[in-house]
């Protein structure tokens, strides 16, 4: 049972992380106190987690076959490529570091299936447009909506503050139900956790990353993707859950910076695509490709580690 | 907390509104009794629109405190701040003018121009307070800012002739010439700073769409 | 709203012996495009004189200003309006009399004068105060 020792580590790192990318925008624009998001994050990532997170669990778990050693070794080698990454300030997506351990420990034992890769992947490149898309449509929908029923200032500064919140509690209930995966996932796949127990252990693990540490990343992230109005900032939480929510029906974990930069940009195009910085691009396009090989790497190096270390073990000397 | 937020249905936020929509009434009044002292020669209605000044001062203080108790969302407050001071700068102005009034003799070659200023000023104030409850309605604030423009070019026009009817006037003593000649430029900059106060107004209004 | 409200009381008169070109000076100094001209008599008596009369009649002709008296071009007798008509009437009456500006008398003084550009500015701020009824 200690093997899911890894497996929390990295659901809380994931709720350190990306806790922010959620209510960061409300935060910075003042709209909700840093307190009130942290609580609402966590409590909204267990309910998503118990109620729709063994959804994605299943592909993980299909993607390759692994022994429980191996999954504690696969989330040991995500969490600590995470870290690395983060500290290096390179994006860097929990989905992908897991994925990334799980194929290098599938190469090893011959067990992956790469048809699930190839969708999982197909997912990941889709996830940004997908925020990009509804970004721009929710935009245009609800200003269309709101300047036709909402004109007056204080129901519309009611309308935004309450508004912001609920998308809020979506974007945390979307997360937990699309990432838990990610996190315990792997454990059923190798057969220690039921689905349920995983979900409820993972959606914990989150949770408790968001409590803890969440509101020092809300305060640097939040500030750095935060938009210019109330307005802007709705529709970008709410376009990046509804993303979330999307891949979670598909029953693929995808990430949810992602989601909320293509949120962002497909606003920005609302504005003209000035408002699209490259050099940020060509940065989430490092991050994709360098977390699944870095993550896989590892992998592949701690399990042959591990099993040499066995063969010393067993032959004696 | 949040809760307070939901359940108290813009309560705060309505209660702010009156108390800014009191400000500018109060303007109103003080630009009326300023015109109605001057067509009259009355020192003691020219006193009231000084204490008018200090009761609005105390609105002021009493608004901005409100606000950052937590009415309207953190986005709005500076443009809504913004716009009560610059309110109160009016206020300001209109005291000075008073006490400036009220420390000379206003020649009576300029007393009817002086007099259509003061009612010009009393009609922009009116105007400000209209665009102002329009702009809470969300309602397009472009017919009533040009409005404002306008009646601001009318004071622009009488003060260009005001101050070419002033050289005229033989000054004997260095500080009539200079009480007059401030009398006159804070008459005619009130609805300068109205314009202003305006602007912020669309500022507001934009800033939530 | 009344005429007294949107008039410009600031009025410029030229006596009626005086040359068109004193008048012209008159006009491009204060930038004004019209002077009330005043003729002599018990009961005062007034002309107008614009700055079209002035380019038309006098300028275009090739006629030296100096040389001519306002009295020769001005028209008479003025249109003057009442102070307290209504500002949508001001504009049937400027239409009617085919007339740029209009004078406005309170009892027997002229007070002010209104304008084209006064009519239209009039129109937006009694819309703007919610006045306008078309």
């Amino acid at each position: 049972m200690w093997k899911i020792i890894s497996g929390i580590f990295l659901g809380w790192s994931l709720g350190a992380n990306d806790s922010a990318n959620i209510f960061g925008t409300g935060v910075t624009t003042g709209i909700v106190k840093y307190r009130t998001a942290i609580l609402l994050t966590a409590i909204f990532v267990l309910i998503g987690s118990i109620i729709e997170g063994p959804k994605c669990m299943r592909i993980v778990g299909d993607l390759s076959r692994l022994v429980p050693i191996e999954a504690f070794l696969c989330a040991l080698a995500a969490a600590i490529t995470m870290t690395i990454l983060t500290y290096f300030a390179i994006p860097a997506s929990t989905s992908q570091a897991i994925i990334g351990a799980i194929i290098g420990a599938g190469i090893l034992s011959g067990s992956t299936d790469f048809s699930k890769l190839i969708k999982i992947v197909a997912c990941w490149i889709l996830t940004p447009i997908g925020g990009i898309i509804f970004g721009y449509l929710l935009y245009h929908g609800l200003k269309f909506i709101f300047d036709k029923t909402i004109q007056s200032l204080t129901y519309r500064n009611t309308i935004y503050t309450v508004g912001i919140l609920v998308a809020g509690c979506y974007g945390a209930y979307s997360l937990g139900a699309n990432n838990v995966a990610n996190v315990t996932g792997i454990y059923v796949g190798s057969g220690l956790l039921s689905c349920q127990m995983a979900a409820f252990i993972g959606g914990l693990s989150i949770a408790s990353g968001t409590l803890t540490y969440g509101k020092k990343v809300m305060i640097t992230v939040g500030k750095g993707i935060a938009p210019l109005d109330p307005f802007t900032a709705l529709v970008t939480v709410l376009a990046g859950a509804l993303t979330l929510h999307l891949f979670t029906q598909i029953g693929v974990p995808v990430s949810s910076s992602q989601a909320v930069v293509g949120a962002v940009v497909g606003v920005g195009i609302v504005g003209g695509l000035r408002t699209v910085n490259p050099k940020m691009l060509v940065k989430i396009a490092v991050g994709w490709l360098m977390t699944p090989f870095a993550a896989g790497l590892m992998t592949i190096l701690f399990i042959y580690f591990i099993s040499c270390f066995n063969e010393l073990v067993k032959s004696p000397i | 907390m949040f809760l307070e937020k939901i359940f108290s249905k813009g309560k705060k936020e309505n209660q702010l509104i009156g108390h800014i929509t009191k400000q500018i009434r109060l303007l109103c009044t003080a630009c009326g009794f300023f015109k109605t002292a001057i067509e009259t020669d009355n020192p003691s209605l020219m006193q009231q629109v000084m204490n008018i000044e200090r009761a609005a001062d105390i609105i002021r203080r009493d608004i901005i405190s409100r606000i950052y108790e937590g009415a309207f969302l953190p986005y709005l407050r500076p443009d809504l701040c913004k716009f009560v001071e610059v309110v109160d700068n009016i206020f300001d102005l209109l005291e000075d003018t008073a006490c400036n009034y009220l420390d000379l003799e206003l020649p009576e070659q300029l007393r009817s121009e002086c007099i259509q200023v003061a009612f010009l000023n009393r009609r922009i104030c009116e105007m400000l307070l209209i665009t102002f409850e329009s702009m809470l309605k969300g309602e397009d604030l472009r017919e009533k800012i040009l409005a404002i423009r306008i009646y601001e070019k009318k004071i622009d026009d009488i003060k260009f002739d005001l101050i070419r009817d002033a050289r005229k006037i033989e000054i004997t003593n260095f500080w009539d010439g200079e009480i007059l000649s401030q009398f006159l430029s804070c008459l005619t900059s009130i609805s300068d700073v109205i314009e202003d106060a305006s602007d912020h107004l669309q500022v507001i209004h934009l800033s939530m769409k | 709203m009344k005429v007294k409200e949107f008039m410009t009381t600031n009025i410029k008169s030229i006596d009626h012996k005086r040359s068109v070109y004193h008048a012209v000076e008159r006009m491009v100094n204060r930038r004004i495009r019209s002077l009330l001209v005043r003729f002599p008599g018990k009961e005062r008596e007034y002309g107008v004189i614009t700055a079209r009369d002035v380019v038309f009649k006098v300028l275009a002709k090739g006629i030296d200003p100096k040389k001519i008296e306002v009295s020769k071009i001005a028209s008479k007798p003025i249109v003057a309006i009442d102070q307290n008509t209504d500002f949508k009437d001001v504009a049937k009456i400027m239409e009617e009399t085919n007339i740029a500006r209009a004078f406005v008398y309170d009892q027997d003084r002229i007070i002010g004068l209104v304008a084209l550009m006064d009519v239209m500015s009039a129109t937006i701020i009694a819309r703007a105060r919610g006045e306008y009824v078309s």
